[in-house]
């Protein structure tokens, strides 16, 4: 917690999230946890598996509500009981499972939901979607050639920057991207980390949640740890090194003390005693 | 920092120009090509299977090529477009509906009694596709908001209405009056041209026009293709999903209508085996049935091409009982070339 009480000395934040805790029946997916994002800065989320990355972004995002804690966007208290909520304020998440329709082409993938409309309301203005399309796509330095080829047809990175670029279109202030380079190929992680620059350069807050380490090194402003559900790190991208990144997720110094020790031991007695009542 | 290699399609910038990384792999031109055609491949195809038919019948049937075989041909496919129209919104959202032949013998049955019992035709008409989408709504609920497979749905409602037609007629065929105008919508001509194919080419036109170029019609394809995408950016999926079937019993008690009229009475046996071939007409025509992809005019063609064998085979004095064998092999080669051979165009990858 000490990080982000340094933080507090900043003038306006995008979002704070305070003391946020989620409990799912036996599981602490998170422990309290305090986050901080200024406006147009790329934070990187990283951690272990079941760290809680992405049940804390899930929270930001409004699809799972948290037990307690406070969330406050530009200065005002906020709690989303949806995503339509967090969406309304200005929350766009990109989703790791890229959630583009490969039926339908970029300029519909781009305004799905809220296509452009013409005869009051009644017919698709397809002329303007797809003259729309490449206004956006250029002002985001995303070069796919035509705006009418299904995105099934894509490359993996274009299919990601299409993602992005959708919700980059809604004007969010802040937008999560939970592993948007996992898949892709090195040149295709080239381009969705010079789009996150560009949209950052235009104010755009975001989250990166990522396991490919060195991206973040490249984009973040500031690389924040979660473990076991606490936010164990706030560390500043520029004056981290990626030794110290990594002791920090596999959280070397808590392995080696005692106390987690025992806590590691009696996690494996239970499970042992589990196995035994089923036999 | 991490790469410098060119890729292998993708023209990078040179040293020399400013790092502008996000150029990448360019979409090439095959590709390109191969996503228009793998789009349209499947209904050219299906376009140019209809020719062949045609001059097929037209050299070895004598009466196959006079204009009013043409017209017989089309006012006997128009119920299987009318409701292969809807159907092809119903597959499109990877849905399907066994029901719709039930619903017509339904909704012919109970019309011809209405009738019977005095009532006025056009109120007649009004209940009878009121029915019809009630019938659609019912489908639809249970499959879009109760997530029960469509396929489990409609065939149970392909019994309750079937069982329901044969209740209400008792097996027995009830006339209609030849005086009603109604009659007119299955036995009329204006100009010429049969009611019902007036009928169904206006429906296709409108089909046409909602799949390809309303919002509705958008999210119809978006609902078979990614259903989590579209729910995420705040359409209500389930709305489309319940719509599409209400398209197709309002379709399939029009159907009905005109089946019913055009023999002058309303028989429980009518449209058996009827949704088979308007799955036929949609599958044939490149609507995967798998969702995501549909073709107005692949459906347009598929019913067409399936009339002209119907048609053809009997002026052939081949035993109308091999019409069905032709029609099961066509739908089953169709759903074949639709997943196997049409993959290799690169749109399909389901």
């Amino acid at each position: 917690m000490a990080p982000a009480e340094s933080a507090a000395e900043r003038t306006v934040d995008r979002v704070v999230m305070r003391d946020i805790r989620k409990r799912y029946g036996m599981v602490d997916a998170l422990r309290g946890v305090t986050l901080r994002v200024g406006p147009g800065e790329v934070i990187g989320l990283v951690g272990d598996n079941a760290a809680g990355k992405s049940t804390l972004m899930k929270v930001l995002a409004g699809a799972v509500v948290p037990d307690s804690g406070e969330i406050v966007f530009d200065g005002q208290t906020v709690s989303f009981a949806t995503p339509r909520d967090a969406r309304e304020l200005g929350i766009e998440m990109v989703y790791q499972d890229l959630a583009l329709c490969d039926d339908i082409d970029v300029a519909g993938n781009l305004f799905l939901g809220r296509e452009p409309r013409k005869a009051g309301g009644l017919l698709l203005d397809v002329a303007r979607m797809h003259r729309d399309a490449r206004r956006h796509l250029d002002a985001l330095n995303i070069r796919i050639p035509l705006t009418d080829i299904p995105v099934g047809g894509l490359s993996g990175g274009q299919r990601q920057a299409v993602a992005i670029a959708r919700a980059v279109t809604f004007g969010p202030k802040l937008l999560i991207l939970d592993e948007p380079t996992a898949a892709l190929a090195v040149a295709e992680v080239e381009t969705v980390l010079e789009l996150i620059k560009t949209v950052s350069a235009q104010g755009v807050s975001v989250i990166l949640i990522t396991h490919r380490l060195q991206d973040l090194f490249r984009v973040c402003d500031r690389l924040c740890v979660m473990y076991e559900g606490t936010l164990r790190a706030d560390l500043d991208a520029r004056a981290t090194s990626l030794e110290r990144l990594v002791s920090e997720i596999v959280a070397h110094d808590q392995i080696d003390s005692g106390k987690n020790d025992a806590g590691e031991a009696g996690g494996r007695k239970e499970h042992d005693t589990t196995e035994g009542a089923r036999r | 920092m991490t790469t410098s290699e060119p890729t292998t399609t993708g023209g990078r910038a040179g040293a020399g120009k400013p790092p502008v990384v996000s150029e990448r792999v360019v979409t090439t031109r095959s590709a390109r090509a191969n996503a228009h055609i793998g789009k349209h491949a499947q209904t050219i195809a299906i376009g140019v299977v209809l020719v062949l038919l045609l001059i097929f019948f037209a050299f070895s049937a004598d009466r196959f090529a006079t204009t009013g075989n043409l017209l017989n041909l089309l006012r006997q496919i128009s119920p299987t477009l009318i409701v292969a129209i809807a159907m092809t919104f119903v597959i499109s959202t990877s849905g399907i509906d066994l029901s719709v032949g039930s619903t017509v013998a339904l909704s012919g049955s109970l019309l011809a009694i209405v009738l019977q019992h005095g009532w006025d035709p056009t109120l007649a008409l009004v209940a009878i596709l009121a029915l019809g989408a009630l019938i659609g709504f019912v489908n639809g609920w249970f499959s879009s908001y109760q997530n029960i497979p469509p396929f489990i749905v409609t065939l149970a409602m392909l019994s309750i209405m079937r069982g329901t037609a044969l209740r209400a007629t008792e097996g027995y065929s009830t006339p209609i009056d030849g005086d009603l105008w109604i009659v007119q919508l299955g036995q009329g001509r204006v100009a010429g041209i049969p009611v019902p194919v007036i009928l169904a080419v206006v429906i296709a036109a409108v089909g046409w026009i909602t799949l390809t170029r309303t919002p509705f019609g958008r999210y119809v394809i978006g609902l078979g293709s990614n259903g989590e995408s579209l729910r995420r950016t705040g359409v209500n999926t389930r709305k489309v999903g319940l719509a599409v079937y209400v398209l197709t019993g309002l379709a399939a008690a029009l159907a009905g209508v005109l089946i019913a009229t055009r023999l002058s009475s309303g028989s429980s046996n009518a449209g058996t085996g009827f949704e088979l071939e308007v799955i036929t007409a949609v599958v044939l025509g490149g609507t995967s049935l798998f969702g995501g992809r549909g073709s107005m005019l692949g459906t347009i063609l598929g019913a067409l091409t399936l009339g002209v064998i119907a048609n053809g085979l009997v002026l052939l004095h081949v035993s109308p009982f091999y019409v069905q064998i032709v029609q099961g092999a066509i739908l089953l080669l169709a759903i074949f070339a639709n997943s196997k051979v049409w993959a290799r165009f690169g749109a399909v990858r389901k």
